[in-house]
């Protein structure tokens, strides 16, 4: 699904993300750990072509996100802020978004009764706009919009900050629904446990490099926790 | 306490991405500023003379005095629409140990910085000092000239209060604009003079200076209104004087809906525009702008040849392009990475672009065309700006989308619009220039040659061609975005 050659970013000599190969199967659910600093959000900028690589390649699907834009066709992705247009009521956003991938009307509002729950009466019907939003429902409208493509590879970014508890819950039980529909994912956590629950495979990221990559197991939290004490 | 609430704010503006970031930029934007004040001053310098030769055999003096109230009315006009309200700024103070009042004194202290204050005195002090020492003596001219900052003063802060109230009790704000406009009216149907009243109020202030205590009195009193509502109104959310936003369900545009995906992201541009002030005053401009040829089409000087009518013709047609095109893709800044991630190719999103362009420049021009009921010149100027129409549409369209990828500046929408230079690089300067240049040096040769209508004619139809041609230029504008996208998405990151 996605393969990364040599891939390197450098800002004013020093290097941000180095991970000189790193190969993700279709179906795959990865989650990419690491302190601050450690290249996570420009790792995953640079899979989305937000970010010029200073050297090395990302493919998806066997063609180089640069050269091609296939891949936003099947790619659904949630960073920051940044994503969302915030001077948009929510449900401009969704019908906006669902425009862009094709879907009607009725799609659309058959895709938002399913995140009910999720959205909690929070979201829609609000008569606010999404700049006006807590940063938590923020996050949510942006994942929602990210999965409403139905796509096959799903990029978040610390989905579970900013969320209450039962929203963070609530999100893992989505996650771990589209992992079933054998969608790729790729999160990044700063909350171990959660993003253990819902990935096979953990990468740890330090200062850009890729210092462990593992199947999760019963010891993987154990193992993480060992690594991140200090 | 107040020097450090001071240094506060010195830091705050100095320190500003905006600040710091474009040096040259701010060099230019002084230069200008520069230049105004001294034209200002010059005006001033000069107002007796302009008068005498405006109003042959008239007291200069005596008009000044007499249309001094009617340019405060102008001034409180204009800083309603423009002035800005310090406030904001105190919220990181209010949970310290801090007095209120002394915040709120702050506050009101800080507001007396606005250009505003300074503009009267620049405009009247010279022609005050040059003038009117021989009328009322030095002391005359200096209470004159006091009782005119304090007049401005009062101005001041009638606005901040009124301004204020109009997110409180706009009731109050209505009022006490009916009042202006009523005393406006009255004076329009001879039934007051405020001409008379400013006249021998300004003139009983030259020769007495008792009188200046009446507009101290006036601004004591408006200094303690504002200070009483604002202490207490000193929460936040009760400062702020953004409206509740008030969203009437989904306010699609049915009409574009018809076009699919263009019409998706017209529509997503056009609440773009609705829902914030500065797009929205740009747009705004441009109607202001339809009324520019009037300077050029009552001179002989200019109808009588062909360049200088070419110059307001692609202005007018095309303002509201260039100058809301200018900014393009900075307006969206907060969400460019949104729009480079999700399913959509950079050759619609400028498609979007220039489809939203083109009717603009067809509204501007369709208006425009009632300049041809003008006598004696007006069946050429409608030709010329047919041929200015057809160049903005199929050449200037392209000309500001290709610089657009030259814009890498974050524009903040949430900020107010006047003074804003937010987002303003080199580019926008230089980006002016080959807009109004290409189509004049298009019909040089011809005029030159003796034949203008020739000269007109290439430009319109050059226009026209790249109107046809639009998918090959578009190509082009989008090959140059694709090499620059990640250095305008960079610096839209940056806050």
């Amino acid at each position: 699904m996605i393969e990364v050659r040599d891939l390197q970013k450098n800002y004013n000599g020093v290097t941000v993300v180095n991970i000189p190969g790193l190969t993700v199967q279709k179906g795959e659910t990865i989650g990419l750990v690491g302190n601050n600093g450690a290249g996570k959000t420009t790792f995953f900028r640079m899979i989305l072509d937000l970010i010029r690589p200073t050297k090395g390649e990302v493919f998806s699907k066997g063609e180089n996100v640069r050269s091609t834009e296939d891949w936003k066709q099947y790619t659904g992705s949630h960073l920051d802020e940044g994503f969302l247009i915030d001077f948009l009521t929510p449900e401009e956003y969704f019908a906006f978004i669902g425009k862009l991938n094709g879907l009607t009307p009725g799609d659309v509002q058959a895709f938002l009764d399913r995140f009910r729950d999720f959205f909690n009466g929070e979201i829609l019907e609000q008569r606010k706009y999404i700049r006006d939003f807590s940063k938590g429902n923020q996050k949510k409208v942006g994942v929602a919009a990210a999965v409403m493509s139905d796509p096959e590879l799903l990029i978040l970014d610390e989905p579970f900050a900013n969320l209450d508890p039962s929203s963070q819950i609530r999100l893992k039980n989505l996650l771990k629904d589209l992992k079933r529909q054998g969608m790729t994912l790729l999160i990044s956590s700063h909350d171990l446990s959660h993003v253990i629950e819902v990935c096979d495979r953990i990468v740890l990221l330090e200062k850009g490099q890729v210092v462990e990559d593992m199947k999760t197991n019963e010891t993987t939290l154990q193992q993480l926790e060992s690594y991140f004490n200090v | 306490m107040i020097r450090l609430l001071l240094s506060h704010q010195w830091k705050e503006s100095t320190r500003s991405s905006v600040w710091q970031k474009n040096l040259a930029v701010n060099l230019v934007l002084g230069f200008f500023m520069l230049l105004m004040l001294l034209y200002v001053v010059l005006l001033s310098v000069f107002l007796d003379k302009i008068i005498e030769w405006g109003l042959p055999g008239k007291d200069p003096v005596a008009v000044i005095n007499g249309v001094m109230l009617y340019y405060f009315l102008l001034d409180l006009g204009m800083r309603f629409v423009m002035q800005e309200l310090p406030v904001l700024s105190i919220q990181p103070y209010l949970h310290l140990p801090v007095g209120k009042g002394k915040l709120v004194h702050f506050v009101l202290w800080k507001s007396i910085t606005s250009m505003f204050n300074f503009l009267p005195l620049l405009l009247f002090i010279p022609y005050a000092l040059k003038m009117l020492p021989e009328v009322y003596g030095l002391g005359g001219a200096w209470s004159w000239v006091a009782g005119l900052f304090l007049l401005t003063l009062v101005n001041n802060f009638l606005t901040l209060y009124f301004k204020r109230q109009l997110a409180e009790k706009p009731l109050v704000t209505v009022g006490f604009l009916l009042a202006v406009v009523a005393l406006a009216t009255l004076d329009y149907l001879n039934y007051i003079s405020l001409g008379t009243a400013s006249g021998a109020f300004f003139q009983a202030m030259g020769q007495n200076p008792v009188w200046v205590l009446v507009p101290l009195l006036v601004l004591v009193g408006v200094y303690l209104i504002n200070y009483r509502f604002l202490v207490a109104h000193t929460y936040p959310e009760e400062m702020r004087v953004r409206k509740q936003s008030r969203i009437d369900g989904s306010a699609e545009i049915g009409f574009l809906q018809r076009f699919g995906e263009l019409g998706t992201l017209i529509g997503l541009e056009l609440k773009l525009i609705m829902r914030h002030k500065r797009p929205k005053s740009t747009t705004m401009m441009s109607i202001f702008f339809l009324a520019y040829g009037f300077i050029f089409y009552t001179n002989k000087m200019y109808t009588d040849g062909f360049a200088m009518l070419i110059f307001p013709g692609i202005f007018m047609t095309g303002f509201m392009m260039l100058s809301y095109g200018q900014f393009v893709p900075g307006w969206q800044s907060a969400h460019f990475d949104a729009l480079l991630t999700k399913r959509l190719s950079p050759y619609t999103f400028f498609l979007g672009k220039f489809w939203l362009f083109v009717p603009a420049c067809t509204v501007a021009y369709l208006v425009t065309l009632l300049y041809g009921l003008m006598p004696n010149i007006g069946g050429k100027i409608m030709l010329i700006n047919t041929a200015c129409f057809l160049y903005n549409i199929g050449i200037n369209t392209f000309v500001v989308l290709y610089l657009s990828t030259y814009n890498k500046k974050r524009i903040d929408l949430s900020k107010s619009a006047s003074f804003n230079w937010q987002g303003v690089g080199a580019s926008q300067f230089i980006m002016m220039l080959p807009a109004l240049l290409i189509p004049i040096l298009i019909y040089l040769p011809f005029g030159l040659m003796d034949n203008p209508w020739w000269g007109v004619a290439a430009m319109g139809l050059t226009g026209l061609l790249g109107f046809i041609f639009h998918r090959q230029l578009l190509g082009l504008v989008v090959k140059r975005f694709q090499q620059e996208k990640y250095a305008i998405a960079a610096g839209f990151r940056q806050a």
